[in-house]
């Protein structure tokens, strides 16, 4: 039972992970994403693979609405400027830096772009709060897709067809499987969690914070809510750009319906499901809104045997138990996941005494 | 010039049917704070029941003759003497399918409005008094359930639906210029108006109106005045409903019916932000702007544009005006 979180200096209660089950809990989560590539087969290697971007674009989001609470339904545009970002980069890029440097490049420029993409969208919400940004958000979206599909950049950006994406190479190190693609993908993914959670302890993120609990009384208490409200999008900006990045090193050829309207539902229903404000919560989100899917598909392969009606309603069956979870977990639980892992860790914690 | 007037007539005509959807969003924001993200969903189920009850239906084995095509005597009598192509003969046409019509607009209306107070009932009410934050991403669940749920029901193609009114071609001369419309059209503006006058009216002069407008202003106050607020949210949704089921019938016989209608009621959502969520005045006057800008769009830089107009508007008024053009400015306690 543990019953204090007890420090004897400074330095200790300023760690990111501060206490050793913390610690214990990160170290076992390395340990396991290491087991995936060396002993999983290719299915699990897929679906971690997609869990591991997934997972860097809902922390993005989660920065932005669970921390700022900023209200954002268009951050699929900041993963399709990261993809495009660094396809386009690969392709202008590609004679002038040695190939075994491109994509150490190509991903911070990825980044970057998205980062600034982001200030440009955040400017609203210097203006407007809660719905009004929500829908200037969405607008930007649109906006950002129609330009990809437009025919005057289609020499860039391939257009509706979309485009052929490069292969990564770490320093000649070509990562040319999925297999390969996960180390980078988990080392990156791991990298974007242990920041997440930094960010919540310095001054940035605190004044994050202090913005979502009441902004007016922040900016009373001197944050500029105009410097911090646009790092805030940067910042979740950034974390979507690298995730689109990954993204087009992940398919071989990406198009632009793949960040329509549906991939920013999903990022922010994973946050709802998994717990707003909270750095376990993507994860928690991330594992439900991708699995939820897969589970679907395996539960109708079982039924149908490959029968051609079943699988025809299996989409729309997809679709709506995505709605379902949104809807259940605003219902019934809305703090997601997160909050009933809290309760049974409590219990257990406290056991055999007073549980809840 | 003409092709200018020809334009702008064809905007202000889809100006109107996005100012009748946008009054369910306003009616059901006055009401309940709650902005519907799903409202577009709602327009096609509209759409679809209108294609339930005025296509399906009549096909099937126990429907009467007379509700598949409606031919009296001298109906057929007086369609015999007349040339091909003139206008009696369309609103002949259309009285044949008027049977038809009327079925699939009640069956749509009544379907829509069981719809809306069922999400009323399951979905919403349980999270009065939460947060707005919660009620809003839940009514972003519902495009999930909403769509999926369409896909299982109507499985089958989309098929032609009857026009609401004769579609005869009228063309007039206006400032010189030659300009040339369907009747559809015409009457479906003609409608949509009307409805958004209508309850326009009804919100400013009727009781139910007033109760509305007093749960717009302070709900607990409402509340302790006597006001079932509970009824008015349920009032405001079936009020966005039916006019989304009409708003559907009449974009099923414009465009045709697709699961992309849902999408549809996100351009509406920009405008209604665009207008000023709470004033219906501002509301109508942005979708007639969108409606003429989007087809000054089309004309001048072609059809994939015309896309993006709503959104683009938005992002500039939201930047300039932050409540829209004619919205309330909300006041906020610390």
């Amino acid at each position: 039972m543990i019953t204090g979180n007890l420090k004897t200096s400074y330095r200790a209660d300023e760690q990111v992970l501060n206490n050793r089950w913390k610690r214990g809990f990160v170290l076992a989560a390395i340990a396991g994403l290491a087991a995936i590539p060396l002993f999983g087969n290719n299915y699990i290697v897929l679906i971690a693979c997609q869990m591991g971007i997934m997972l860097i674009a809902v922390t993005g989001v989660n920065v932005v609405i669970g921390y700022t609470g900023l209200m954002s339904l268009g951050h699929a545009a900041f993963v399709a400027i990261g993809a495009y970002a660094t396809v386009i980069f690969h392709n202008a890029a590609g004679g002038v830096i040695p190939e075994s440097l491109l994509t150490l490049v190509a991903i911070p420029f990825a980044v970057v772009v998205s980062a600034l993409a982001g200030i440009i969208v955040g400017l609203p919400s210097l203006r407007v709060k809660g719905l009004y940004l929500a829908v200037a958000t969405l607008s930007a979206n649109f906006i950002v897709i129609f330009l990809i599909e437009e025919q005057l950049f289609a020499p860039w950006t391939g257009g509706m067809n979309g485009i052929n994406t490069p292969t990564a190479n770490l320093l000649g190190w070509e990562l040319s499987t999925r297999r390969e693609l996960f180390w980078l993908i988990a080392v990156l993914a791991v990298l974007a969690l242990l920041a997440a959670q930094n960010l919540f302890r310095t001054r940035v993120g605190r004044a994050f914070i202090a913005i979502r609990d009441r902004d007016y009384s922040a900016e009373i208490l001197g944050i500029s809510l105009y410097r911090y409200k646009l790092m805030s999008f940067a910042i979740s900006a950034a974390y979507c750009g690298l995730a689109g990045a990954l993204f087009a090193y992940f398919y071989a050829r990406i198009l632009p319906e793949q960040f329509d309207l549906h991939l920013s539902l999903m990022l922010v229903a994973a946050i709802i499901v998994g717990g707003m404000g909270r750095t376990m919560g993507a994860v928690y989100g991330v594992i439900i809104i991708v699995m939820v899917p897969e589970v679907i598909k395996v539960v109708f392969g079982a039924l149908a045997g490959g029968g051609a009606e079943l699988a025809m309603i299996r989409a729309p069956i997809q679709e709506i138990a995505f709605g379902a979870l949104i809807v259940g977990f605003l219902l019934f639980e809305p703090f997601g996941i997160n909050q009933i892992i809290d309760r049974a860790l409590r219990a257990l914690n406290r056991w055999p005494f007073a549980r809840g | 010039m003409g092709q200018f007037l020809q334009f702008t007539i064809n905007g202000l005509m889809s100006g109107a049917i996005y100012a009748l959807i946008a009054v369910g969003l306003v009616s059901v924001f006055k009401a309940t704070r709650v902005v519907n993200f799903a409202h577009g969903y709602l327009i096609m189920f509209g759409a679809y029941f209108y294609f339930t009850f005025a296509v399906l239906v009549p096909q099937m084995p126990f429907a009467p003759e007379w509700l598949q095509s409606w031919r009296p005597e001298w109906m057929l009598a007086m369609r015999a003497d007349l040339p091909m192509f003139s206008p009696m003969a369309a609103v002949l046409d259309w009285m044949a399918n008027l049977p038809r019509i009327l079925l699939g607009l009640a069956g749509a209306l009544v379907c829509n409005a069981l719809l809306g107070l069922l999400i009323e009932r399951a979905l919403m009410r349980p999270l009065m008094g939460q947060s707005v934050f919660a009620m809003i991403m839940l009514t972003v669940g519902l495009i999930s359930i909403l769509s999926g749920a369409a896909q299982l029901i109507w499985t089958s193609d989309a098929e032609f639906v009857p026009a609401l009114a004769p579609n005869t071609p009228i063309r007039f001369e206006m400032f010189g210029a030659n300009i040339f419309l369907f009747g559809a059209d015409l009457a479906n503006m003609a409608i949509a108006l009307l409805i958004f006058l209508g309850i326009v009216a009804m919100v400013r002069y009727t009781k139910s109106g007033v109760a509305i407008r007093a749960t717009a202003e302070d709900q607990s106050t409402a509340y302790s005045m006597g006001i079932s607020v509970p009824t008015v949210f349920s009032r405001a949704w079936v009020l966005a409903s039916t006019t989304g089921a009409i708003a559907g019938a009449i974009l099923a016989t414009r465009n045709g019916i697709s699961p992309a209608l849902g999408l549809f009621g996100f351009s509406v959502l920009a405008i209604v932000l665009m207008g000023g969520l709470d004033s219906y005045l501002g509301v109508f006057i942005a979708a007639m702007a969108v409606g003429v800008l989007e087809a000054l769009t089309q004309w001048k830089l072609g059809g994939e544009w015309a896309g993006i107009v709503p959104y683009v508007a938005v992002l500039i008024v939201i930047l300039i005006r932050p409540h829209g053009l004619l919205g309330s400015k909300e006041i906020e306690r610390i």
